[in-house]
C-alpha cells in the first residue's frame, strides 16, 4: 500500500519534471530497484534497532509551488556570524535571500549533470539511496576549482515549513578540486509537522585538498530525516566532517567514506543530543583502500528521557591498506533510566601492517563528581550542565569557526537548559 | 558553630556511628584520629550531605540550626566546605570555570555581587600563588591529570576561594610528601583564625606537626573514645591505638 502510494507520487514526478529527458531513465532505474526491495525492516542487519513503522506508515506527497513559503521565511533566527547562506524552503531554492561567496561555483543539479556530462556520482546502499536518486528535487552543487582557498564557510541552510506531510529529497554534490579548501555546512531547521526529509550529499576531495564539512540538524522533533553521506578522498586529501544532532524523531545518518589514495585523511565527529522519544541512528563507514591513509571517529550521544540512539560504526582496511591509522571511538551519556543505546564499533582488517584501535562506552553521569560541585555550593542543574558540558567539550572545542563554534555551543547550552530543567 | 549530638549514622543500611557527641565552637580547629574503618570518613559525609548516608538518631547543628535536611548544596553555601580524601575528576569540565561558578553561587547566596571575569582571575591568581600552584592549572579540567598532591592542594586552593567558616579536612595529608604536606598546612594555617573553625580528620600524628590542633579526639568503632589535647596525639603516635580499644 504504501509502494503503491510512492508509485503514484514517482508517476506525478515524471509527468511534471523540469528535468529533461536524459534525467528520466536515472529515476526510473533507481525506483523500480526501490520497488524490489522495499524499505528496511528491523531483520535487516544494519536497521536491527531502527524502526521505520512511523516512516513507513506516512504517505507523503512531493513537495510543489503549494509548499512555497507565503511570506518570505525569516532565516534571521538562524543567523551564524562569518558565513555565507544559500536559503532552500522545502526543497524550493530561495534565490532572495541567499549569497554566494566568492569562489565557489553555486551550481543547480541540471546544470551540474551537464558539467559532468551526465557522469554523475551516485548510489544504490541502500533504499533511501534510490529513493533519493528517483525523487532528487532540490538541492545545489558547490564547485570549488583548483587552487582556490575559500575562507567564508558557505551554508545550505534547509528550512522546512508547513502541515501537509511532504517528502523532499536533496542532492547536493560538493567538489573540491586539486589543492584548494573550502568549509560547507548543511544546517536544517524548521517546524514542519511532518516532513520526511531524505537527502542524498556526494563530495569529492580530490589531490592536496581540504574539506570542513559540518552538519546541524535541527529539525522539528515530528520530521522524519534520512541523511545519505558518500565521500571520496583522493591522494593527500584532508575531510573533517562535523555532526550535530539534535532535531527530528527520527535521524539517520548513513556516512560511508572512501580512502582511495595514499595519505588521505580522515576525522568524523559527532555530537547527537536527543529527548522525547527521538531516535538518532549513525550509521558510518570507514573504508580504507590505500595505504598510509588515516581515520578517526568520535561519536558522543547524550540521551535524555526516553529517547534512543544507535552508532553502528565499521572500519573496514582493505588488502593492500598498510600503515592504516584508524580510531574509533564512540561514547553514550544516558540522563535517564528509560533512554536506551545501542553501540556497535567494528573493524576488519585485511592489512597486516596497521594501526588500529576502537573503544565504547554507556554510562550515566558520575554521581560521585556530581556531589563534589554540590559540595561546592552548585545547585544540581548547573552541576550536571557543567558534567554534560564536560562531556561534550572536547568535541565543540574542536569546531575551528568561531561563528560555528559559538552557534553550536549556544545551541547545546540552550538544550541543557530546556530538556534537563525538572 | 558545630554540634554534633549522639550521632548514629550509616550508609547502605550498615551503621557506622553509634553516638558521636562533638561541639566545634567558632575559631576552633579539633583533631579526629582514627584507624580505617573507624568512621572517620562517614562522618565527614554526614555532615557535607552526602547522597546514600542515613542518620539514624541524633542531630547536626551547625550555627544552631539542624542541618539534617539540607542539600550538599545549602550546607556548602552556609559556610561547610569539605576537602576530599580523593578529589573526584570531572572530565571536560575546565576549572576555572567551575571555580568562578561556585565563588559566584556563593556571592549570589551572600547577597554579594557576582564577580566578572577579571575580578575572578586577580582573586584566582592571589590564591594560586599562596599555594605555589602554576596558572597553567586553570586551563586545565578539574583534577584530571593531576598527582595526588596537586588534587589536594587545589582542594585547598578552592577552600581559599570560597572562604568557609567550617572546614573539613578529610585525610587531606594522606599521600602528600613533605614539602606538599608543608604547604598545605600553610594553606590552613594563613586561613585559619579566630571566625574559622577546622574540623582535621587524620590517620597520623606528622600533620599536627604543621597546624596547631585545640582539641584532638580519637575514634574507634564509631565512638568518640577519648578526646584531649595535642599531646594525646603524640601518645597515639608512640603507643598505637590498642590501648584505647574495648578489651
Amino acid at each position: 500500500m504504501t509502494l503503491a502510494h510512492y508509485q503514484a507520487q514517482f508517476d506525478q514526478m515524471l509527468v511534471r519534471d523540469y528535468f529533461p529527458d536524459v534525467i528520466q531513465p536515472i529515476r526510473k532505474k533507481a525506483f523500480s530497484k526501490f520497488l524490489e526491495t522495499g524499505f528496511p525492516t528491523q531483520k535487516w542487519e544494519d536497521w536491527r534497532f531502527t524502526n521505520l513503522s512511523h516512516l513507513k506508515k506516512q504517505l507523503y506527497r512531493i513537495s510543489d509551488s503549494r509548499d512555497l513559503p507565503i511570506t518570505a521565511p525569516n532565516s534571521s533566527t538562524y543567523t551564524m556570524d562569518g558565513v555565507e547562506t544559500l536559503v532552500i524552503y522545502n526543497g524550493h531554492y530561495q534565490k532572495e535571500l541567499s549569497s554566494i561567496p566568492n569562489g565557489i561555483r553555486v551550481l543547480t543539479g541540471l546544470e551540474y549533470f551537464h558539467e559532468k556530462s551526465g557522469r554523475i556520482e551516485t548510489a544504490a546502499e541502500n533504499p533511501f539511496d534510490l529513493l533519493n536518486t528517483a525523487f532528487m528535487d532540490s538541492g545545489l552543487s558547490l564547485v570549488i576549482d583548483q587552487n582556490t582557498n575559500v575562507v567564508t564557510p558557505i551554508r545550505i541552510l534547509f528550512i522546512s515549513s508547513g502541515v501537509d506531510p511532504i517528502i523532499v529529497s536533496p542532492r547536493v554534490y560538493v567538489d573540491i578540486n586539486e589543492s584548494s579548501s573550502a568549509t560547507f555546512i548543511e544546517h536544517h531547521v524548521g517546524d514542519a509537522a511532518a516532513i520526511f526529509q531524505n537527502s542524498s550529499i556526494f563530495i569529492s576531495v580530490t589531490e592536496n585538498a581540504l574539506l570542513n564539512h559540518i552538519r546541524i540538524q535541527s529539525n522539528s522533533e515530528s520530521a522524519q530525516h534520512v541523511a545519505n553521506l558518500s565521500v571520496n578522498l583522493l591522494r593527500n586529501s584532508q575531510y573533517n566532517f562535523f555532526q550535530f544532532a539534535q532535531g527530528s524523531g527520527l535521524d539517520r545518518s548513513n556516512i560511508r567514506v572512501k580512502l582511495k589514495e595514499e595519505g588521505a585523511q580522515c576525522t568524523l565527529n559527532g555530537l547527537s543530543l536527543s529527548a522525547g522519544n527521538q531516535h538518532l541512528d549513525s550509521q558510518i563507514l570507514m573504508d580504507h583502500l590505500a595505504p598510509n591513509c588515516t581515520s578517526s571517529q568520535n561519536f558522543k550521544s547524550i540521551l535524555q528521557q526516553s529517547s534512543s540512539g544507535v552508532f553502528n560504526g565499521r572500519v573496514i582496511v582493505r588488502e593492500g591498506a598498510q600503515k592504516t591509522d584508524a580510531k574509533q571511538s564512540n561514547k553514550n551519556l544516558l540522563l535517564s533510566k528509560q533512554a536506551g543505546m545501542n553501540s556497535n564499533p567494528q573493524m576488519e582488517i585485511y592489512a597486516d601492517d596497521v594501526r588500529c584501535a576502537h573503544g565504547s562506552s554507556t554510562g550515566e553521569l558520575d554521581k560521585d563528581a556530581l556531589f563534589y560541585l554540590r559540595s561546592r555550593g552548585l545547585d544540581t542543574l548547573t552541576a550536571k550542565s557543567l558534567m554534560i558540558r564536560g562531556f561534550a567539550a572536547e568535541l565543540l572545542d574542536s569546531l575551528k569557526h568561531e561563528g560555528v563554534k559559538h552557534y553550536l555551543t549556544t545551541a547545546f547550552d540552550t538544550w541543557i537548559m530546556e530538556k534537563n530543567k525538572k | 558553630m558545630l554540634e554534633i549530638k549522639n550521632l548514629h549514622a550509616g550508609v547502605e543500611g550498615k551503621i557506622i556511628l553509634h553516638g558521636i557527641d562533638l561541639n566545634i565552637k567558632q575559631g576552633e580547629m579539633h583533631v579526629i584520629m582514627g584507624r580505617n574503618g573507624s568512621g572517620k570518613s562517614t562522618l565527614s559525609n554526614v555532615i557535607t550531605g552526602r547522597n546514600g548516608y542515613e542518620v539514624t538518631a541524633g542531630d547536626i547543628l551547625y550555627k544552631g540550626e539542624s542541618i539534617l535536611d539540607w542539600s550538599p548544596e545549602d550546607r556548602a553555601l552556609a559556610g561547610i566546605f569539605m576537602s576530599f580524601q580523593y578529589p573526584v575528576v570531572i572530565p571536560g569540565v575546565n576549572n576555572t570555570y567551575f571555580l568562578k561558578a561556585a565563588v559566584n553561587s556563593k556571592r549570589k547566596y551572600n547577597g554579594k555581587k557576582e564577580l566578572d571575569a577579571a575580578s575572578f582571575l586577580k582573586l584566582i591568581k592571589e590564591k594560586l600563588t599562596e599555594m605555589d600552584m602554576e596558572a597553567e592549572y586553570l586551563q586545565r579540567a578539574v583534577n584530571e591529570g593531576f598527582s595526588g598532591g596537586e588534587k589536594k592542594r587545589n582542594e585547598i586552593l578552592q577552600l581559599l576561594c570560597l572562604e568557609p567558616e567550617l572546614s573539613i579536612m578529610d585525610e587531606t595529608d594522606s599521600g602528600l610528601d613533605i614539602d606538599a604536606l608543608k604547604i598545605v598546612a600553610k594553606g590552613i594555617n594563613n586561613y585559619h583564625n579566630e571566625k574559622r573553625s577546622f574540623l582535621v580528620i587524620t590517620h597520623y600524628q606528622r600533620f599536627l606537626k604543621y597546624v596547631e590542633p585545640d582539641i584532638v579526639h580519637v575514634l574507634i568503632g564509631g565512638k568518640i573514645v577519648k578526646s584531649g589535647g595535642k599531646e594525646l596525639a603524640i601518645e597515639l603516635e608512640e603507643k598505637g591505638y590498642r590501648w584505647l580499644e574495648p578489651a
